[in-house]
């Protein structure tokens, strides 16, 4: 039992290890699909704690829903009722480009500097805020995993939060 | 109010511990930790005729996805390595080891596999049968496995949510044990209530060995069971 012990542990200091390899590779990344007019510098990922400040005069919103190549039933409903609730409410918003949304396949190469642009962590939700003078900020939406049982509240919370976004808030 | 908006709020709330707890619970109940929850509360429940053994065992159980959490929160919260890289790699390669392992688990606690009686193979029926009969260490390397392996939404729950609150407060111990704690208890409060009521049962029928074979063997087929959907779900879905 012993050795048993010592071996575990012997795989979880490895397990841990190839974490660190794995941050140190992250640096190869391809180009994104989406157009990006911030610069890296001004990059904050929700789930990584940065303090954003507070944007006025914003040039766009980014609705992003980031999936891996085969989904489970919950990305999916997460997806196909954020891109309702865009389609619904945002149409004229689409069509100038002051909203966009997009599917995001994260596993794809092409898509690797969008996932580190936004701090993906997995399967989520991701507003991106863009200021008429170039800052960038992300937030991942949590809460909509909450509500996927109830697609009619999903979008009227979906619908707030896009609202809050474009107002600056 | 339903329960899901009840979870959402208590899993918001402005108090750390409280919103752990809740995120903790909701993780409980979500898919892949839904189905490791199972094994345990099978594991724990194999020794019917001592439900001190079976709170034990679960308690152990819980203390290894502890273990996990707030090494994990550690990493990210004083060594600095980004959410980002971790979670997508627990994501890619947890689930893939640990379906394999657990099939194999159940197949050895089943006995399919006989092991012949060389010193090497002695060693290994040994490990086996303590895994099998007295299972702490067991209990508590299955929970630091468990917990390594992660779906979207309970991705989304601790990388997403938990983390940042142990970021926020700058606490990688509590806010991740209290978390542990609440993916945990269904396990303890379940198989405690197992162990009762089938102890119950099996004394009445006075055929408590028989029921021990037949507890093993369930534990061993939802080993498998458990087992083969981690390896299916992790075919057909990344993250």
């Amino acid at each position: 039992m012993k050795h048993f012990l010592l071996l575990f542990l012997f795989g979880f200091a490895l397990l841990l290890a190839g974490c660190v390899n794995v941050n140190q590779g992250t640096g190869n990344s391809s180009s994104a699909n989406l157009s990006d007019p911030a610069t890296d510098s001004n990059t904050c990922g929700a789930s990584d704690n940065c303090n954003v400040s507070p944007i006025s005069n914003i040039n766009k919103v980014e609705v992003i829903h980031f999936h891996g190549t085969n989904q489970c039933y919950s990305c999916k409903t997460v997806g196909a009722y954020a891109e309702e609730t865009v389609n619904a409410y945002f149409a004229d918003e689409l069509k100038s480009g002051k909203i966009t949304f997009a599917h995001i396949n994260g596993e794809l190469p092409e898509n690797q500097e969008l996932v580190a642009k936004y701090g993906v962590t997995g399967a989520s939700l991701w507003l991106g805020t863009y200021s008429n003078d170039g800052k960038f900020s992300a937030e991942q939406n949590v809460n909509v995993w909450y509500k996927i049982d109830n697609k009619a509240e999903y979008m009227s919370y979906l619908k707030g939060i896009i609202e809050q976004k474009l107002a600056g808030n | 109010m339903d329960l899901m908006a009840f979870m959402e709020a208590m899993g918001t709330s402005g108090i750390p511990i409280v919103a752990a707890f809740f995120i903790g619970l909701m993780t409980a109940i979500s898919p892949c930790p839904l189905a490791t929850n199972i094994t345990a509360i099978a594991y724990a429940s194999k020794r019917i005729d001592n439900s001190r053994h079976t709170l034990l065992v679960g308690f152990l159980y819980t203390l290894g996805r502890m273990f996990t959490y707030v090494a994990i929160a550690s990493l990210i919260v004083w060594i600095g390595i980004s959410t980002q890289t971790i979670a997508l790699f627990l994501q890619q390669y947890g689930e893939k080891i640990l379906g394999p392992l657990l099939i194999v688990v159940g197949v050895l606690l089943l006995g399919l596999v006989k092991l012949s009686s060389s010193q090497k193979n002695d060693r290994f029926g040994a490990l086996k049968e303590k895994l099998a009969h007295r299972g702490f260490l067991g209990a508590f390397l299955l929970g630091v496995i468990f917990a390594l392996a992660f779906c979207p939404f309970s991705a989304v729950l601790f990388f997403g949510m938990l983390i940042p609150l142990a970021i926020q407060s700058g606490d990688s111990f509590v806010i991740p044990a209290v978390f542990a704690f609440a993916t945990g208890l269904p396990v303890i409060l379940f198989s405690f209530l197992l162990v009762k009521s089938v102890n119950k049962v099996g004394t009445i029928m006075n055929k408590v060995q028989s029921f021990e074979l037949w507890m093993r063997r369930v534990v061993s087929i939802i080993f498998i069971l458990v087992g083969a959907y981690y390896t299916l779900s992790k075919t057909f879905e990344m993250w």
